[in-house]
């Protein structure tokens, strides 16, 4: 008889401090996660939700969605899964709709496995905005693109051409064989190479780096190995674009080599005021944030149905308009020089 | 001559290794004879890095297979100490880089000492407490990263350069691995309580009656597995110099594989380092040679996966006719005892 | 000692009401919005895929089994029912034929562990990766989206005032009848002396081989009736269903106080983890904690809970050891004297 007393006892115990460890430990996260905007009287309610959490692009997305928050006096709450998998964004979807939020933003990781729990919200009266990664046309209001495929393409052949007089071999810099994006702008920039503009320029090799320092940096070395009169090199990766200039750094190439391709201003800041990369783009994955949560509060505020033709004045980016499909586009990338390079810190 | 059944074990692994040899071989050939490129040095160079990595963690995931159990959260390991040693260096550039990688192997330890101390002293059973610890050992690393990521340019370039050193032409990620190898092989043949993996592995309870300390032995594999974790860590850093929160994702899937395909049995007790290593080498070579033949990442896991099962039925069917010519050779030895006992 | 008897786990069910209770408090704690109907008859609904398969898992466990591969099988699955939804056949029967995919499927692992002699885990490893790729090359873009709306309320539809979801039922119906299966029939009590001792269950004359093949079968076929909610409740058929789940899975088996070494394990505690589960990220959701500190107090919960488990065990063992002692001291003094007696 002791014995069971004793057991259930230190069954009781074992409850009891899990969950005052439970507690104790998610206490202290809890409390940054929601402070700040909850105390301020806010308008709106907005859940932004990555494709998943944990990776840089997406935080800069939910700082940027703060920031628009925080002008239009709207709570913005970043959270989403750990991994890219729309089961494990659904319930997200569906507590924000109990928690009295008044607007979804979301990256979707399957346009169409999001699209019930979306219409469920949107049954209850909440606006949905896609950004990013687009959910199923009826399951969202508008939908906030990245710049396209084809803007990209061509302007990363403009840089080059710029730099090196639309004259001489150039080289591409990939990721991997099978990237889908990679692949996209690679056939753009075969394509915008055979307008006349750019006759001159000829398409020596497109190498890749997987997206790895390593193997970018032994790439670009390869490069100038076998091609001594390259003039130019494209790496549209944000991996491939730093490991390429440090190569030409020490290669004490960067004056003959002209480099370009897309990378955030922070790690190219080095090399582009010495003259490394000295004509590169990215689309800001802040500026995306905001923009989807101005574009949310837009729909909110009944300004914004999706209908083509219709704009709003989106802060300090501002006036965007929607296109076809509901769409908005985020614009062209940014170019980075040497001269202003130093007003962008991402 | 007498064979005893020792020298036969060792026999059927030397087939074992010499079939994943003949393996390895039969798709050399095939890449070398349809895939532009494949048989290049550099393609090699390649092959070397990609396996390095997955390499280490598999020395250290057969020390805990061997033991009868598994560890699963290597691959959680390896981001913690990847992020954290480039942190590390993006802050403090003078660091001589034998600190660091001290720092990413001791924090392995630390991490592998909490596994084995679950599995040993608690009493869980190693694949729940790995799981378990893949999932909070991750999660710190989200914590810590706090969504930021550690990229090429914040590092000092001694250590951008080290991935990119080839020693005699061999890639440095891959020296390491192949002394981590050598050093693992020879603990398990010569170290007695290396030898102890063996037994403990293949009936623990006459182990404990040997006298072996099981539970030590079994908490020395943990932290083995989690200090070459660590050291998997910063190769993982040195060799992508950027890491984030996704680092390493998935890597004990792959350690695993190269154990199973590699001739170690999952129920423990039998296998080799080399067996293991040669795994890994055999699956980072078919990955290449199918990237080289353009043919889809799906191909490539029907195909990972298939192996696997391929490998295991030959492991079967080594095992059934190693265990029918002992029952053969006992019987004929019983046969010719009692024919001697007949004839005196 | 590994075979636990009824008592034990009649207790470890009441840890895990015990459990459901104090997290509920703490979710309450958290959120004011937890204690609502709609919430609480909510909750588990985006989880019910991953409490299927975790039923069919808990059959392949008490056998002394495992089978990682559960999660590629409903993804094979799922897509086989699209593709043949699309090329037009009626709902029902794709439904149908991707139910005996998944068995078929199930019944393939079964066949490689029991029949040709491998270990469970190598062979589920492979397959993990092989049905995985499978679903890939059976149809690797955007998946069928416009399922009728009768199939869909499967996985999303509400009955009894449109108050409780039809999945929830679902996964209360399996559990019954697979609680019948486990605990009432033959089949039932083979899978027990199975994991317990498999030599021992062939020579009490088991059918061992064929039970072995039923439970990977069962597994299959369980995933494949979660991939028909997952199809239901996401509307969605890409071949990268239920992808990563594969911890969850295990996770609500081990925490319902499944042995993983087989032979000891009840229904009732799988279908009380999963519902634990669910409702520890509920309530986390709700108060918008992130999903990384989500996936750690659930690791720490796992495991202290197993802690939990092990220290009540050893103090009933320690207690049962005594008794076994006194028992086998008698016996010994017994049996020695019976042979002094004969000599």
């Amino acid at each position: 008889m002791r014995h069971h007393k004793l057991k259930v006892l230190l069954g009781l115990v074992a409850v009891a401090v899990l969950v005052g460890a439970l507690s104790a430990g998610v206490g202290s996260a809890k409390s940054d996660r929601t402070a700040g905007p909850a105390a301020k009287q806010a308008t709106y309610k907005i859940f932004l939700i990555p494709k998943f959490i944990g990776i840089p692009v997406f935080t800069l997305n939910g700082k940027g969605g703060k920031e628009a928050g925080k002008k239009l006096g709207d709570t913005v709450t970043y959270n989403g899964p750990t991994e890219a998998s729309a089961a494990k964004q659904v319930p997200f979807i569906d507590t924000a709709v109990r928690q009295g939020y008044n607007a979804i933003v979301i990256s979707a990781n399957d346009p169409n496995a999001v699209a019930p729990a979306l219409k469920r919200a949107q049954d209850r009266g909440l606006k949905v905005v896609s950004y990013d990664a687009d959910a199923a046309k009826d399951a969202r209001t508008v939908y906030v693109s990245p710049p396209d495929t084809q803007s990209i393409g061509a302007g990363l052949v403009e840089w080059v051409g710029s730099q090196v007089g639309y004259k001489g071999q150039i080289a591409i810099l990939s990721a991997t064989t099978t990237a889908a994006n990679q692949n996209a702008w690679i056939a753009v920039i075969k394509k915008t190479l055979k307008k006349p503009k750019y006759k001159g320029l000829k398409l020596a090799k497109i190498a890749y780096g997987n997206d790895n320092d390593t193997k970018s940096a032994q790439e670009t070395q390869a490069l100038l190995q076998a091609y001594p009169n390259l003039k130019g090199i494209i790496a549209p990766t944000s991996v491939g674009l730093p490991a390429a200039a440090r190569v030409l750094q020490q290669a004490k190439k960067c004056g003959s080599i002209a480099l370009t391709g897309l990378a955030t201003p922070n790690s190219m800041r080095a090399y582009t005021k010495k003259g490394c990369g000295k004509k590169f783009g990215l689309w800001n994955e802040v500026d995306f944030g905001y923009l989807a949560v101005y574009v949310a509060h837009a729909v909110l505020d009944g300004k914004l149905t999706g209908k083509a033709g219709e704009s709003l004045v989106a802060g300090r980016l501002g006036r965007r308009t929607i296109g076809k499909n509901s769409t908005m586009p985020m614009g062209p990338p940014l170019v980075f020089t040497p001269k202003n390079i130093d007003k962008y810190h991402f | 001559m007498k064979l005893s059944p020792q020298t036969l074990a060792q026999a059927a692994f030397r087939l074992r290794e010499a079939g994943i040899f003949i393996a390895l071989t039969v798709a050399v050939l095939l890449f070398w004879a349809r895939a532009n490129n494949f048989m290049t040095i550099a393609n090699w160079q390649d092959i070397a890095t990609d396996v390095a990595i997955v390499a280490v963690l598999a020395v250290g995931q057969t020390m805990v297979v061997l033991t009868r159990n598994i560890d699963l959260s290597v691959g959680s390991i390896v981001g913690l100490t990847a992020y954290i040693s480039s942190d590390t260096l993006a802050h403090h550039h003078g660091l001589p880089l034998g600190v660091v990688v001290l720092l990413a192997v001791t924090i392995g330890i630390g991490l592998g000492l909490v596994n084995g101390l679950l599995v040993t002293v608690g009493r869980i059973p190693a694949i729940i407490a790995t799981i378990g610890t893949l999932a909070i050992f991750r999660g710190l690393l989200f914590e810590i990263t706090n969504g930021q990521n550690v990229l090429a340019f914040q590092l000092p370039e001694r250590f951008l350069n080290l991935a990119a050193r080839k020693p005699v032409g061999l890639p440095f990620l891959a020296w390491i691995a192949i002394a981590i190898a050598i050093a693992g092989a020879a603990v398990l043949r010569w170290a007695p309580w290396g030898r102890d993996f063996y037994a403990v592995g293949s009936n623990p309870d006459a182990a404990r009656y040997a006298g072996i300390p099981v539970g030590r032995r079994v908490l020395t594999a943990f932290v083995l597995s989690g200090a070459l974790a660590g050291l998997g860590g910063f190769m993982f850093a040195a060799r992508f110099a950027s890491v984030d929160a996704v680092a390493g994702t998935n890597l004990e899937f792959d350690a695993v594989t190269a154990v199973v395909i590699g001739g170690v049995n999952v129920f423990g007790g039998s296998g080799t380092v080399l067996g293991a290593a040669l795994g890994a080498v055999l699956v980072a070579t078919i990955q290449d040679g199918f990237t080289l033949l353009k043919l889809s990442e799906f191909w490539k896991m029907f195909f990972n996966g298939t192996a696997i099962v391929v490998a295991v039925t030959i492991d079967a069917l080594v095992t059934q006719r190693l265990q029918e010519a002992l029952r053969r050779r006992r019987r004929a030895e019983m046969v010719a005892a009692r024919e001697q006992g007949a004839a005196t | 000692m590994r075979r636990v008897g009824l008592g034990v786990l009649v207790r470890w069910e009441t840890v895990l009401v015990l459990l459901i209770l104090a997290v509920g408090v703490w979710c309450r704690s958290l959120s004011p919005l937890f204690l609502t109907r709609v919430n609480l008859l909510d909750l588990a609904t985006p989880y019910i895929f991953i409490g299927l398969m975790a039923l069919g898992l808990t059959f392949v466990i008490i056998a002394g089994e495992i089978d990682i591969s559960v999660a590629s099988i409903l993804a094979v699955s799922v897509v086989v029912l699209g593709q043949i939804y699309e090329a037009g056949a009626n709902i029902w029967f794709a439904a149908l034929v991707g139910l005996l995919v998944a068995t078929g499927l199930g019944l393939v692992n079964g066949f490689l562990v029991a029949v040709v002699g491998l270990p469970s885990l190598a062979v589920t490893l492979g397959t993990l990766a092989a049905y995985r790729g499978l679903a890939f090359l059976i149809h690797s873009g955007e998946g069928v989206a416009s399922f009728p709306t009768q199939f869909t309320n499967i996985g999303i539809g509400y009955v009894w005032g449109q108050q409780v979801p039809v999945a929830l039922l679902v996964f209360l119906g399996a559990a019954v009848a697979l609680g019948f299966l486990l605990h009432a029939t033959r089949f039932g009590r083979y899978i027990y002396a199975l994991g317990a001792n498999r030599e021992a269950a062939r020579y009490s004359g088991i059918p061992v081989t064929r039970a072995r093949i039923a439970v990977f079968g069962l597994s299959g076929l369980l995933a494949g009736i979660a991939g028909l909610v997952y199809v239901g409740f996401f509307g969605s058929s890409r071949a990268d269903a239920a992808d990563g789940s594969l911890l969850d899975v295990v996770t609500a088996v081990v925490l319902g106080g499944v042995d993983i070494f087989g032979g000891s394990g009840s229904m009732v505690g799988v279908v009380l983890s999963v519902l634990l589960v669910a409702e520890l990220r509920n309530g986390m959701q709700l108060d918008n904690i992130g999903g990384d500190t989500q996936n750690i107090v659930i690791g720490v919960l796992l495991l202290a809970a197993i802690l939990a488990g092990n220290a009540i065990r050893a103090l009933q063992t320690s207690g049962l050891r005594t008794r076994i002692a006194r028992a086998s001291k008698k016996e010994v003094v017994r049996t020695a004297g019976q042979a002094e007696g004969t000599t």
